[in-house]
């Protein structure tokens, strides 16, 4: 709740429902979290573009106070950017250079099908993943970056712009705790949509949706520099279903009605453990950061600390 | 009411309720719990088979059990139960050519006729009336009467009657010639087991009788069969006709009461038609057999014998010789040519077949009506049949059950309607 004092009540930000109090009870929900992880950093995976000064490493050489190294003159090169000093003392022109810092706009991406609303009970996988989407974002904008976020819901995409300005979290905040998984939506188009603003993709889902799709768009972001994340949110139940059911439903597709008795309880599981083994190593080796999230295994903020902490490359679960 | 055949409706019943119980386990799908991961579960059909607490399609499970119910209440034969009577009775009204006139049997059955009775009419074979007024449309048969026949339909018409009345009076309205007693006649009047009332109407004059045992012969003076009827009137067991060799008049048929046997010597012999020429081996009358070549001319067709009687056949079993009824009379058609040559016409075979072509009309006298013992015995003594002695019959018509049947088959077509829905 010191977050909220700090940054401005819901109110303040815009968010607050006339007639209602679900902002403020959404926002007690998340505080823990956001207490939890504002002193994370996040830093890029790799030197960023260029741009609006940040703070991460960018691939351009400029003029910034923090020295790098020499460069002999080259005729084009801007001659007020010669070291005069050094030219006086050794009578030859050199470039003084030094690394520039720049933004990494973080785009999230939340899949809001209707198999994220499991278990029916307690909806444990989408409520990870709105924690993540809170807490990647609050990491992200806590480190300097405008955060924007792409809901793919059973309608249109819900699209927030990456902001820098302090009430993107509360308008996160707003957007998943109005969001209820329904539908089966492709989460392709919303990753496209996504990666055209941001040099960081953070994709939380389960993959049970156009999967192929998602990996071959995402292949291609990655191709053309983009940084992406993949947190694939398994529950519990769906590693190890109860026993007590007979018969399973897919909630997004109404013909697959199919008994899982006997042995094929048991070819269940070693089918999805093969699947997920799989998954993980095809988007590993597409250049994409892959963590697999266990609702219940792992709190929202140490999984965000996860994601965040700098690694090479390797999925991790 | 009640039922002829109760099994039937019994097994409806069981069909019935085994339709409902079934009405009441569906087969379906269990409810599926929700699972996101459920495509990687292998595919396989999966039903159960559930008890449920309400039927599943109420009007066709009604619709059916509709038509088994109808269709085994149909087979089931219901019978609505009458209103009992002290005592029914059973006609058997001789209509056989014993008979002098049937109108007389018709208004001796007036006075005793009441609702309910079963009239049964008689001559070689019995049938029963819908009610007596019928009985002023029945004529005379042309054939002998067989009072056995008559008495087992009487029994039958009691089988029928015992759910109606306590006791069953047999009338006979007969002549009782002799002719129409058998041999079985005693034993099948012992199955009544009752007292019988006896009506004798007047009988059938034979005239043939009356008119004295000769042949009378009209041909030419060279026919050889002058012969044999000569012969044959010599012999003991005559008989009396008037054998016609040449043409036939009208007056032939109508001036006289005794046999007109037309013979003729080549003519077509009346109601035949000329057949392709062969031989023929031999003629038989059933107790007589002529073993002779016989030049076979003429055939009865199938149409001309319809209403005839044969009285002599040749040996491959066409007719050889028919007889045919007319008024009081009768007339004798014979296709046998005779020839002169040989021995055939002075041999006692071929005059007894021409004594058994003269013989009366119908085969042979009525005989004298029955009385004294035999009437005795056939009207037999103490009190009227009880109902119940006699046996349930089991081709009663169920009014009801072609109703129930129509009922079914529209129950039938209504669920086939429903069910398409």
């Amino acid at each position: 709740m010191a977050l909220f004092r700090r940054e401005g009540t819901a109110a303040d930000a815009g968010v607050k429902s006339p007639g209602t109090n679900q902002p403020v009870d959404s926002y007690n929900k998340f505080a823990p979290l956001l207490d939890a992880v504002r002193g994370i950093r996040w830093p890029a995976r790799s030197q960023v573009r260029g741009g609006i000064p940040g703070a991460h490493t960018s691939r351009l050489r400029g003029i910034s106070a923090e020295f790098t190294e020499y460069r002999p003159y080259r005729q084009g090169d801007d001659p007020r950017r010669i070291d005069w000093k050094l030219f006086a003392r050794s009578d030859r022109a050199y470039i003084r250079l030094s690394n520039d810092r720049a933004i990494l706009p973080t785009m999230i991406v939340l899949d809001a099908s209707a198999s994220m609303a499991f278990p029916v009970a307690t909806n444990a996988k989408w409520d990870l993943a709105a924690k993540l989407g809170v807490g990647l974002g609050s990491v992200a904008r806590n480190s300097g970056d405008p955060v924007g976020m792409v809901i793919a819901r059973e309608s249109e995409p819900l699209v927030l712009a990456p902001r820098m300005r302090s009430s993107v979290t509360h308008e996160i905040i707003r957007a998943v705790s109005q969001t209820e998984p329904a539908g089966s939506a492709p989460l392709s188009p919303a990753v496209s949509l996504a990666a055209q603003t941001g040099g960081r993709l953070v994709i939380v889902t389960d993959f049970l949706g156009d999967a192929d799709e998602l990996l071959s768009v995402a292949s291609r972001w990655v191709v053309a520099g983009r940084e992406v994340h993949a947190i694939h949110i398994v529950a519990r139940e769906e590693i190890d279903p109860s026993h007590e059911s007979a018969m399973v439903a897919d909630p997004e597709a109404a013909d697959i009605r199919r008994p899982m008795i006997g042995e094929a309880r048991d070819q269940y599981i070693e089918r999805f453990s093969a699947w997920r083994d799989d998954l993980s190593h095809q988007w590993s080796d597409a250049g994409v950061l892959y963590t697999l999230a266990i609702p219940g295994d792992e709190s929202a903020d140490h999984l965000i600390r996860r994601v965040t902490a700098i690694r090479s490359g390797a999925a991790i679960a | 009411m009640t039922f002829l055949a109760p099994g039937f409706l019994y097994a409806a019943l069981a069909v019935a309720a085994g339709i409902a119980a079934l009405h009441f386990i569906v087969t379906r799908q269990p409810r599926a719990a929700v699972l996101p991961t459920a495509r990687f579960v292998p595919d396989s059909p999966a039903t159960a088979i559930v008890r449920d607490a309400r039927p599943s399609d109420l009007l066709l499970m009604l619709l059916r059990m509709l038509i088994v119910l109808a269709a085994g209440a149909a087979l089931a034969r219901p019978v609505i139960k009458p209103s009992r009577e002290p005592s029914g009775r059973v006609f058997l009204v001789d209509a056989s050519r014993a008979v002098a006139d049937t109108r007389e049997a018709a208004d001796s059955l007036k006075r005793l006729y009441r609702a309910g009775d079963a009239v049964i009419v008689f001559d070689s074979s019995a049938r029963t009336l819908r009610s007596a007024d019928s009985l002023a449309t029945i004529k005379r048969a042309a054939v002998r009467g067989n009072l056995s026949g008559a008495l087992i339909a009487s029994l039958r018409a009691a089988s029928s009657m015992r759910d109606r009345v306590d006791s069953v009076d047999l009338v006979l309205v007969s002549p009782f010639a002799a002719e129409e007693f058998d041999a079985a006649t005693d034993s099948i009047r012992k199955l009544w087991k009752g007292r019988a009332r006896l009506i004798r109407t007047n009988a059938r004059v034979d005239t043939t009788l009356a008119r004295g045992n000769a042949i009378e012969l009209r041909s030419s003076s060279d026919d050889a069969l002058a012969v044999t009827t000569a012969i044959a009137n010599k012999s003991a067991n005559r008989s009396g006709a008037r054998l016609i060799r040449n043409a036939l008049s009208p007056n032939d048929t109508t001036s006289s009461a005794q046999p007109v046997v037309v013979w003729p010597v080549s003519e077509r012999p009346p109601f035949a038609i000329a057949s392709s020429p062969d031989v023929s081996g031999g003629i038989t009358t059933g107790a007589t057999q002529v073993v002779a070549p016989f030049n076979r001319r003429w055939r009865f067709p199938t149409d001309s014998i319809r209403s005839a009687r044969v009285i002599a056949r040749w040996a491959d079993g066409e007719p050889a010789a028919i007889e045919k009824e007319i008024g009081q009379s009768c007339i004798k058609s014979v296709a046998i040519p005779v020839v002169g040559i040989g021995d055939l016409v002075i041999r006692s075979e071929f005059v007894a077949l021409v004594n058994s072509i003269a013989s009366p009309c119908g085969g042979s006298s009525f005989g004298a009506p029955k009385s004294g013992d035999a009437l005795a015995a056939l009207a037999g003594t103490g009190p009227l049949a009880t109902s119940s002695y006699f046996p349930a019959r089991e081709d009663i018509e169920s009014p009801l059950a072609p109703w129930l049947f129509g009922i079914a088959s529209l129950a039938a077509l209504a669920e086939l309607f429903v069910r398409r829905k």
